[in-house]
């Protein structure tokens, strides 16, 4: 009975989802809240690539934004004009899909064995590495300019526009909806149960016959393939693949971020940590700063006083804040809250 | 028959030999114990024989093969195929932006046709102005770097845990490593999924494969903890568990495997008579279900009580071996344990 109330409650956020942009029909007014929430959509993918190296498994990844970036480029070369491929929406994002899940195994391989801090180092290092390889690769990636414009994908016989944001907004819950679907399968397979198994404790979970050495690697290539999933997305979105500069480590710890704010390993957490934190850029700091400006309270020209200055302070505050009072996040998996906390009396067995 | 034979196993952690030259064998579906003061090597023999460490000298053998991956046809295929993708994939990025205009970019008119067959030719003849610098250079030390590199990770772990766990031989540990924050069953089920068939995109689509495997590893799973009595406890976390419990738990999830060999180390740590006595039932049931069990145990009453043979070891070497009745009467092992009596100590 639980089961199943749980099951509804998820499928409730699904709905309401569907629902944001009629909103805009039934409340006049110039609110486009499911247009702001687009990029979420996108993060959150970005997020549970990133959920599936860091928050399963246990392979701290500073270099996401590289995925990203990665999927972007592909999605732009295989798409623009000013190549030769022109290929439409499905077969553009299904090879950028498979791009990078090599990308991944690339980096996965070599860094294998490597654990903790040492793999940090070395997928922040492989984050710096792919942005200055697309600044410099002037030919293909046109440098600093990013690659553009880009034609707006058509599906099923209907051309998309970037004036209406109705459309894009269904295909992106759609492929939001769709990770978490999958996502949410592995980690209640033996896929799921080897990675979080690795996390805990590697030498007795080889020593039950898991491969840990294959499991990485499948957690790269999926990570990796998510990631850049979302980052040809940003770029169908964006029309552009976006400059190399957009893809930066600024991107992968906002990634990180909303990982650890919304609860490591848990699926639903990434999500709320999506909706708070590029929610917070994107919606709060911009009201915020529309508002101040409109009531003339600062000085545009002033940069201490606008808040988007602030955001990533803002954010190591919250992430300071975060690790002091709820290490596990928002909305933690009841596992790492029980890592975390272990020194709380635990409720008697039901009996 | 033996199931296990090692043969003049000796681990060495640099100066320190844990064990040194030894040899034991292991019926098929006995209870086999081992047995020494601490410090004597029992674990790092455990260790060995599960792949954990590798052995500096001295053979394994599991079933009549060594328990470490064998050099297949696939092996060196898996290797020259990294290696060939490292060469290509140097070949590449050395590269790359002088091919793409040569393949690309020349070919190209906006928004014309693009033709495609040229690309082939273009590309030979890019390399072909400069083989050695282009291609032959990148191609060779892409090669030799991939094999190295996926050579020497295969020979450093061809003593894998994983290796000997697919071969049928489960272990406990001493100090319990649980998954403690997966539930009972879940820890179960991980020491089942090395021997199903699905792959990754069953279990992501849901495909038919997965619900019945799903189903039998779950059947299966309940009925090995009914078998070590822990069925009322499926959705608890392993933390929860109680001290006994969770050693139970950790012979649960071994079995899980299928093993033909379990490894017990110290299953009775920690346990009163009582407990013990369960243990020694359970140990039994065990080797009734077709399991050989090696043992290694302090608690003289479980280990006198259960063995068919006692090995004893004593700073890393075999100093005795034998049934109960022999081991108990051993002159050395007697020593090992209680030290030379009063007189010899007093003539030295």
């Amino acid at each position: 009975m639980a089961a199943r109330r749980k099951i509804l409650f998820h499928w409730s956020f699904l709905i309401v989802a569907a629902l944001i942009p009629l909103i805009e029909l039934v409340v006049p007014g110039n609110h486009h809240i499911g247009d702001l929430l687009r990029p979420i959509f996108i993060m959150a993918m970005l997020g549970l690539g990133l959920n599936i190296l860091t928050g399963f498994t246990g392979l701290l990844n500073l270099g996401v934004a590289a995925f990203m970036a990665v999927g972007a480029y592909s999605y732009a070369i295989l798409t623009c004009d000013i190549y030769p491929f022109r290929l439409g929406f499905w077969s553009a994002t299904l090879i950028t899909v498979l791009v990078g899940l090599t990308v991944g195994l690339f980096l996965g391989l070599p860094t294998i064995r490597l654990r903790g801090d040492y793999l940090a180092i070395v997928t922040l290092g492989f984050g710096e590495i792919v942005e200055d390889v697309l600044k410099n690769l002037d030919s293909i990636t046109k440098g600093t300019q990013g690659i553009n414009p880009l034609p707006s994908p058509s599906l099923f016989g209907y051309q998309f526009r970037p004036e209406t944001y109705q459309p894009w907004y269904y295909l992106f819950l759609g492929f939001l909806a769709l990770l978490v679907l999958v996502n949410r399968n592995l980690q209640r397979s033996r896929v799921g149960r080897a990675w979080i198994s690795i996390r805990e404790d590697e030498l007795a979970s080889s020593c039950m016959g898991i491969n840990p050495m294959k499991m990485k690697l499948l957690a790269f290539a999926l990570g990796a393939a998510q990631c850049s999933l979302a980052g040809a997305l940003w770029a169908s979105y964006l029309g552009s693949s976006g400059e190399p500069g957009n893809y930066d480590f600024q991107v992968s710890i906002i990634a990180l971020c909303m990982v650890i704010v919304g609860g490591m390993g848990n699926i639903g957490g990434v999500l709320l940590g999506a909706l708070v934190i590029t929610g917070f850029n994107s919606i709060v700091l911009e009201t915020l700063t529309n508002f101040l400006k409109a009531h003339q309270i600062i000085n545009s020209s002033n940069v201490f006083t606008a808040p988007g200055n602030w955001k990533y302070m803002l954010y190591g505050l919250a992430l300071v804040l975060m690790m002091r009072f709820r290490p596990e996040g928002l909305l933690p998996s009841k596992q790492l809250k029980a890592e975390l906390h272990p020194q709380e009396p635990h409720p008697p067995p039901p009996s | 028959m033996n199931i296990l034979e090692i043969s003049d196993l000796t681990v060495r952690f640099g100066g320190l030999t844990a064990v040194n030259a030894v040899s034991l064998d292991v019926p098929a579906e006995e209870i086999v114990s081992v047995i020494g003061p601490n410090g004597a090597g029992k674990t790092t023999l455990f260790n060995a024989v599960t792949g954990v460490h590798e052995p500096t000298a001295g053979r394994i053998h599991f079933d009549g093969r060594e328990t470490r991956r064998p050099f297949r046809a696939t092996t060196a295929l898996a290797l020259a195929l990294v290696g060939f993708v490292a060469a290509l994939s140097l070949v590449l990025i050395a590269n790359i932006e002088p091919l793409w205009d040569a393949v690309i970019t020349t070919n190209y008119v906006y928004q014309q046709a693009f033709p495609w067959q040229k690309t082939p030719g273009a590309a030979v003849s890019y390399f072909a102005e400069e083989p050695g610098r282009r291609f032959l250079i990148p191609f060779l030390i892409g090669g030799i770097t991939g094999l190295a590199g996926a050579y020497a990770i295969w020979a450093r772990t061809r003593y894998a845990p994983e290796v000997a766990a697919r071969a049928g031989i489960a272990r406990t540990f001493q100090n319990i490593r649980l998954f403690n924050q997966m539930t009972v069953l879940d820890n179960v089920l991980l020491g089942m999924d090395s021997r199903l068939h699905m792959r990754f995109w069953h279990a992501a689509l849901r495909l038919p494969l997965y619900w019945r495997e799903r189903q039998e590893a779950e059947q299966r799973a309940m009925e090995i903890l009914r078998f070590v009595r822990l069925d009322q406890e499926t959705h608890q976390l392993a933390e929860n568990l109680s001290y006994g419990h969770q050693r139970r738990l950790e012979i649960a999830r071994a079995l899980a495997i299928q093993p033909r060999l379990l490894l017990l180390d110290e299953p009775a740590a920690g346990m009163n008579p009582a407990e013990a006595q369960e243990l020694m039932k359970l140990i039994h049931d065990i080797r009734q279900r077709g399991v050989t069990v090696l043992l290694i145990e302090h608690h003289m009453l479980v280990v006198m009580g259960i063995s068919d043979r006692i090995a004893v070891l004593d700073h890393g070497e075999k100093i005795a071996e034998g049934t109960p009745a022999e081991v108990r009467n051993n002159a050395r092992v007697i020593e090992a344990y209680l030290g030379k009596d009063h007189e010899d100590a007093a003539a030295t």
